[in-house]
């Protein structure tokens, strides 16, 4: 630890010689992993926004269950009651006749006057339930097997299709970060392969002077990590550019699709953007490096 | 210090470079190897650096077995050796300080230990006026310096110097020559490769190994009484003692 401290200085020094004598490569891996990077950032933002997108569709993912007209009033709260415990449940509250009636104006708006060729209510009270819509199928089973539920309105397609548009938004983000993962650790490890390459004179005789390979290997660690991260925070200020433009256009033109709050957005792509650098850019390094470990003495 | 049993060494395209070694070499001694092109000076130190594995034998250096031994305990082995190599293996880019401070920057000195070893060092083998030159703008001789002043900037317990002097012209081989046998005094064994036996100080003590096709065919200290050519004293006045026996 001693050495390590008293060596930091030499450590740098030697990246910043590392990164002078391979400029051009090293210029080329930083671009490649900026770009690789901003795509990641993309596909965060794109992700949150759908995610977003998906979470307010869910909150609106409901089943009707039709009682009989036998039940009383308190009944039908007591069975609202117990229907509210089911797994995947997220509330039910009985809706009479009157606010379903109401509703239903409220959805006609100005062709509410049709509803006016009625002599009385045409609606029936319900229990509304919200739900998660991946349980849908468990819980209309459950319904219908109440003896007091008549009737249960599922919109089972809807909920189908939502939640296999929630499954495919997470596989599609899932294979964007491994995609890119991958990616930046196969161009961080063959420029530090590169530079180990351009720099073997020097590694060997290092050897043959008994140096450990973490000291041998410490400075290419260093370059892997200052170009992935210096490639993470400028593909950082670009998808923030990007993000507040979008929001500038999207808020204007498309104003009912759910955004997610600005500053939390942007602080989610912050947060993965800079995380994922750091952690690329040990993982290139380590893996380019291991070309160092791997050739063993004696023979050097 | 150093033990050789019955080793041999063969190299892959079926030369065999050395043939039943038996050695011992001492803390302090002073050792040169003499012999032509080819004769295995140069397999036999690296075979005490580590750089090759015997193909029978063993090999015991500082108490270790270099023997099939891992990297990175041949490592720790080779952190306690100086090396000085024939092609000497300095760094491009550097001044010749720097050269010396990568030597010893992964030992476990102190900062200011290993900066003062090294310009002690340089200031040794009389290159302090040249210690901030790059290494390329410095002579072949001061280059040879430079690679010693790197191998005792380490503190090593042995010094290997693989033809330290070739491509020298007389005054310089002399000053690297008295340099090397100089550091015996500090109870550190010297071992040094070389075709240059006509610049052995005959004043002191030292054990010459001659070696020939891959054996050991002489092995003589001689502990010199005048300053005669050592070849005259081997034949004539040396007291000679055989190693494998009374050293």
């Amino acid at each position: 630890m001693k050495n390590f401290i008293s060596n930091i200085g030499y450590f740098f020094k030697e990246a910043r010689r590392i990164c002078r004598t391979n400029k051009l490569s090293n210029v080329f891996t930083f671009l490649g992993t900026t770009l690789v990077l901003l795509l990641l950032a993309l596909a965060v933002a794109g992700w949150s926004v759908s995610s977003r997108l998906v979470f307010m569709l869910e909150r609106e993912a409901e089943v009707s269950a039709f009682f009989h007209n036998s039940i009383s009033q308190s009944e039908a709260q007591a069975l609202a009651g117990q229907i509210a415990t089911f797994d995947g449940v997220l509330d039910a509250s009985v809706i009479d006749e009157a606010e379903a009636f109401n509703r239903m104006e409220d959805i006609l708006a100005d062709e509410a006057g049709v509803l006016e060729l009625f002599d009385e209510n045409p609606f029936e009270a319900y229990i509304e339930i919200r739900i998660k819509p991946q349980k849908v199928s468990q819980i209309v089973e459950k319904l219908n097997n109440l003896p007091q539920i008549e009737s249960v309105r599922d919109n089972k397609d809807i909920l189908d299709q939502l939640s296999s548009l929630t499954n495919a938004l997470s596989a599609i983000g899932y294979l964007v970060v491994i995609a890119v993962g991958i990616t930046t650790i196969i161009i961080i490890s063959h420029m530090i392969r590169q530079g180990i390459y351009n720099n073997r004179e020097q590694i060997n005789t290092l050897r043959l002077l008994g140096a450990p390979g973490s000291f041998i290997g410490l400075p290419f660690v260093l370059v892997g990590m200052l170009i992935t991260i210096s490639a993470g925070m400028l593909a950082l200020g670009i998808a923030l550019l990007l993000i507040l433009y979008s929001y500038g256009r999207i808020g204007s033109t498309l104003s009912f699709i759910p955004l997610p709050v600005k500053s939390e957005l942007m602080l989610i792509v912050t947060t993965v953007l800079v995380s994922v650098s750091v952690l690329l850019g040990i993982l290139g390094s380590v893996f380019g490096l291991s070309s160092i470990t791997k050739k063993s003495s004696p023979s050097s | 210090m150093i033990e050789l049993k019955e080793v041999s060494l063969e190299y892959q395209n079926g030369t065999l470079a050395l043939k039943d070694i038996n050695l011992h070499i001492g803390q302090g001694e002073l050792v040169y190897i003499a012999g032509p092109s080819g004769s295995g000076k140069t397999s036999l130190l690296k075979l005490l650096m580590g750089m090759e594995n015997p193909t029978a034998g063993t090999v015991t250096v500082l108490g270790k077995s270099l023997t099939n031994a891992k990297p990175r305990k041949i490592s720790r082995i080779r952190r306690k050796i100086g090396p000085v190599f024939q092609d000497l293996k300095l760094i491009p880019g550097r001044s010749a300080l720097e050269n010396v401070l990568m030597g010893v920057r992964f030992l476990n000195f102190s900062w200011a230990k290993k900066n003062e070893n090294a310009l002690i060092a340089i200031e040794r083998v009389g290159l302090a006026h040249k210690a901030y030159s790059m290494v390329e703008n410095l002579s072949l001789g001061e280059l040879q310096r430079v690679a010693l002043a790197r191998a005792i900037a380490r503190e090593p317990k042995i010094i290997i110097a693989d033809e330290p002097t070739a491509n020298l012209d007389h005054d310089n081989a002399v000053n690297i020559f008295n340099i090397l046998s100089s550091l015996k005094n500090q109870n550190i064994t010297v071992i040094v490769a070389t075709h240059a036996t006509h610049l052995f100080d005959p004043k002191e003590n030292f054990t010459l190994i001659r070696m020939d096709q891959g054996s050991i065919s002489i092995e003589k200290r001689f502990c010199s009484n005048g300053e005669r050519d050592i070849d005259t004293q081997m034949h004539q006045r040396s007291i000679r003692v055989e190693r494998r026996g009374d050293v």
